[in-house]
């Protein structure tokens, strides 16, 4: 079974995102901003890291640069779930190794679609 | 963002589970939001605060427009377009944005009420949005005066549908126009954006040819769906004209790890990423000017840090590290170790008499410390910390600040400090009076604070702390002070007895005194002569004691003393006769034998004894109490000296029996109020002790 790593520091995204994913028969382990998910990526090894961009202590973009300082991470697919699509959080994104992003507010079916193209 | 498609499923997930979370979190950020703006310093705003104010505003809108709130995601993505404008130096914050980011905080709580379904009507917010939109666009606020009428951008009034995409955003969408028997038509179409400034651009994606009848554009434009609908049917029938975003709100970083093999390009649904910096045509809006797009980018160096830290506290815990728990069940708990503190307490006394087992002597030692561990541990599940009653005063007090023409600081100390729940809810209201009273009342005009050299703004402090058994919280401001001589000749005015040779302390009291104000005028925000003396029986009611204490010209002090809990109680009992009582070891200030001679008679039946060349009244328990006595010849000689509502008085008992924990029961709901009592509890033997109201008993001395 693959394992996801679910990153948002909001409570109510968190539930529906990991729900989804269990929903799809997908392992979940939550984090709570990118430290926290920092700090859970050594534990276990992840097949997709799922993470918000806009976090308290440690944001989606810069828990994409730790991850893919790590060997571990280095073919790991990791999508920035983000609100916004403008070119400079392509960049930011891109720069920091990111697979690619997924625009907030975004249904269950459409997450499940993207991440099915990713990991399979 | 806007609703990027709403044709696909939910994949069977009904998010409605996900409903009662997003409330509370959504209620967790509007109440940090509110909290920082009135911390925000507008003339020296700092960065991080500015951060997490934008953030609050941002996780409530991403979990609005996820879960379909539309109108609390429209209301949020409004402020957070100025919040971001605001914390990227865009907009220099002012105090007038601050009073409109509370006014729609106010109104997101509202929204949530009525999804909740604990409110009928949302409040229209429709001049609230304008309003934001007006700052956001750097416009000055609509004066007051006029909000009555709808702002100017308020009067295209979008559906609540199409509200999260705002009129000033730019996005890409695909026009698919057809099927057309002559192909040609939908040219007029493209000469449209040539003949209207402003409408934005087209481009045909089919290079003017149609294959099956069908035309093909790219549209880049502010205009809404709907304008433009309006603008095309005037050369093509509506039931021809498709319109899709073209974005497909995710993509691919292809030479990163992880991403999939490039797909067919043709494929308008996707969004890979090639070309960076000259964005495909399936690529979205171009990045400026969008106040979408420019939300939330640069994320990385400014927004982490400091805010984090009081973020944090918000965003870890709910479903995290904490319960929520029916305030009935930790009640039945407590009752229930109440019950076990009893039982160990009789365990405990009456092993002492009997020949014991040593292994049972051990294992009831044991007993008696786990109980004991148990016992608080169970209680401190009702403590909550005081910022729960502080934390609604910043928004009162500025409120009514602004409303008094006023200028007031409030600061905040101790809001750790613990005290039950059930504390904390009652003393809520007291406390809110004491602080209107102190802002009201105290703290004088800006122009009069400074001819009196005193800084132009005002402050109030509220300070929470243990102290022994008691958590005391002063409410203290530096305005004008209570004025003695103002005092005295208004209460003799109200027929109230005040002799010049009164304390200080005794005249500040008087504004305790039923329908006494100080007030020369009645103000519509405190003081039409109902108040303090509500709060001193609030207070003293709780258990609880009010000091006051005063300069003139510099400032005044209230401090209410409360006992922790009103479960439990630190006792010293007493013996008089063959009846035992229980008196708050809180106010017991000392005990004595009493000599022959000490007591003195004075006026006609009134009794005083001497300590220290002190004197204080004497109270006699067993006539109070008229505790039958067979032994004829016993003399009460034991004196326990009492202190409440700032007076001594001394209790004539006849042995001092120990001090004890003892649990609280409410003698009024099991039986009926009685004088001079204020509860009762078991004792370690079964017997039932009163407890004494030593408030009472000092009231009884005076009269």
């Amino acid at each position: 079974m693959h394992t996801i790593l679910a990153v948002d520091d909001s409570p109510s995204m968190r539930q529906m995102v990991a729900f989804t994913l269990k929903n799809a028969g997908f392992n979940v382990v939550e984090a709570v901003d990118g430290q926290d998910a920092f700090e859970k990526s050594s534990q276990r090894d992840y097949n997709l890291v799922l993470t918000d961009q806009n976090m308290p202590r440690m944001d989606g973009i810069s828990l994409t640069k730790k991850l893919r300082e790590n060997p571990k991470f280095k073919q790991t697919p990791i999508l920035i779930l983000t609100t916004e699509s403008s070119d400079q959080m392509k960049m930011a994104g891109r720069a920091a190794g990111a697979t690619g992003w997924l625009v907030k507010p975004f249904d269950p079916a459409k997450l499940i679609e993207v991440i099915g193209k990713v990991v399979r | 963002m806007g609703e990027i498609s709403n044709n696909s499923s939910s994949a069977g997930i009904d998010l409605s589970q996900f409903y009662q979370v997003f409330f509370e979190e959504a209620g967790e950020n509007l109440e940090l939001m509110e909290q920082k703006l009135l911390e925000l310093n507008v003339d020296a705003a700092d960065d991080e605060e500015m951060n997490a104010i934008f953030r609050c505003a941002h996780s409530v809108k991403g979990g609005a427009a996820t879960f379909g709130f539309s109108d609390v995601a429209a209301l949020t993505h409004q402020m957070e377009t100025l919040l971001d404008k605001l914390r990227r130096h865009e907009l220099t914050p002012t105090s007038a944005m601050v009073d409109v980011l509370l006014a729609a905080g106010d109104a997101l709580k509202a929204q949530l009420a009525v999804h909740q379904g604990s409110a009928s009507s949302a409040p229209d917010t429709s001049e609230l949005l304008g309003r934001i939109r007006a700052m956001a666009e750097g416009q000055a606020p609509a004066p007051v005066a006029k909000a009555a009428a709808p702002a100017p951008a308020a009067v295209v009034s979008p559906t609540l549908k199409s509200m999260p995409v705002p009129k000033a955003q730019t996005r890409a969408i695909e026009l698919v126009v057809g099927p057309l028997e002559k192909p040609e038509t939908a040219d007029a179409l493209s000469e449209l954006f040539k003949e209207i400034e402003d409408l934005g651009t087209i481009e045909p994606l089919d290079g003017g040819r149609a294959a099956d009848g069908m035309r093909r554009f790219r549209v880049v434009t502010t205009t809404s769906d709907s304008e433009l609908l309006d603008l095309f049917t005037f050369h093509v029938a509506r039931e021809l004209i498709q319109m899709r975003s073209t974005d497909p709100g995710f993509g691919f970083f292809h030479e990163n790890a992880g991403a999939p093999p490039e797909e067919n390009p043709v494929d308008p649904g996707y969004g890979f990423f090639e070309p960076l910096p000259d964005a495909s045509p399936a690529e979205a809006a171009p990045a400026p000017a969008s106040a979408e797009d420019v939300a939330a980018s640069t994320p990385v160096a400014a927004a982490p840090k400091a805010a984090a830290k009081a973020v944090e506290k918000s965003v870890a815990t709910p479903d995290q590290a904490t319960l929520r728990v029916s305030i009935e069940k930790v009640d039945q708990l407590i009752n229930l170790v109440g019950e076990l503190v009893i039982t160990q307490a009789m365990l405990a006394q009456n092993s002492r008499e009997g020949q014991l087992n040593q292994q049972l002597l051990a294992g009831l030692t044991d007993l008696e410390r786990n109980t004991r561990d148990l016992q608080e541990a169970v209680m401190s599940i009702r403590m909550i910390p005081m910022s729960m009653v502080f934390n609604r005063f910043p928004r009162m007090l500025r409120d009514l600040a602004a409303k008094l023409d006023k200028k007031v600081e409030l600061v905040t100390q101790g809001e750790a400090t613990e005290l039950d729940k059930s504390l904390v809810e009652k003393i809520t209201d007291p406390l809110t009076h004491l602080v209107r009273n102190s802002c009201d009342h105290g703290i004088e005009l800006p122009a009069d604070r400074l001819a009196r050299g005193k800084p132009e703004h005002g402050t109030i402090t509220l300070v929470a702390s243990h102290q022994g058994g008691s958590i005391v919280i002063e409410v203290r401001d530096d305005g004008r002070g209570l004025n003695r001589a103002k005092l005295i000749s208004k209460a003799r005015e109200r027929g109230i007895d005040a002799p010049d040779s009164m304390t200080d302390q005794e005249v500040y009291s008087l504004i305790f005194a039923p329908g006494f104000s100080t007030a020369d005028q009645v103000t519509d925000v405190s003081g039409r002569g109902v108040g303090m003396d509500v709060v001193k029986k609030n207070i003293t009611s709780l258990g609880g004691t009010v000091e006051i204490d005063s300069a003139e010209g510099y400032g005044m002090s209230v401090k209410v003393r409360l006992p922790l809990t009103l479960a439990i109680m630190d006792g010293m009992s007493i013996g008089v006769g063959d009846e035992c009582y229980i008196l708050p070891l809180a106010s017991v200030v000392e005990s004595f034998q009493v000599a022959p001679g000490m007591i003195k008679t004075i006026g006609g039946s009134g009794r005083v004894v001497e300590v220290r060349d002190e004197f204080m009244p004497v109270i006699d328990l067993e006539r109070v109490f008229e505790v039958p006595r067979f032994d004829f010849e016993h003399v009460s000689n034991i004196m326990v000296v009492v202190e409440a509502e700032g007076a001594r008085v001394a209790l004539l008992v006849d042995e001092l029996l120990g001090q004890q924990q003892v649990v609280v029961k409410n003698l009024e709901a099991n039986y009926r109020k009685v004088q001079d009592v204020s509860g009762a509890t078991i004792m370690g033997d079964g017997r039932v002790a009163l407890i004494l109201d030593t408030g009472s008993l000092v009231r009884r001395t005076r009269h």
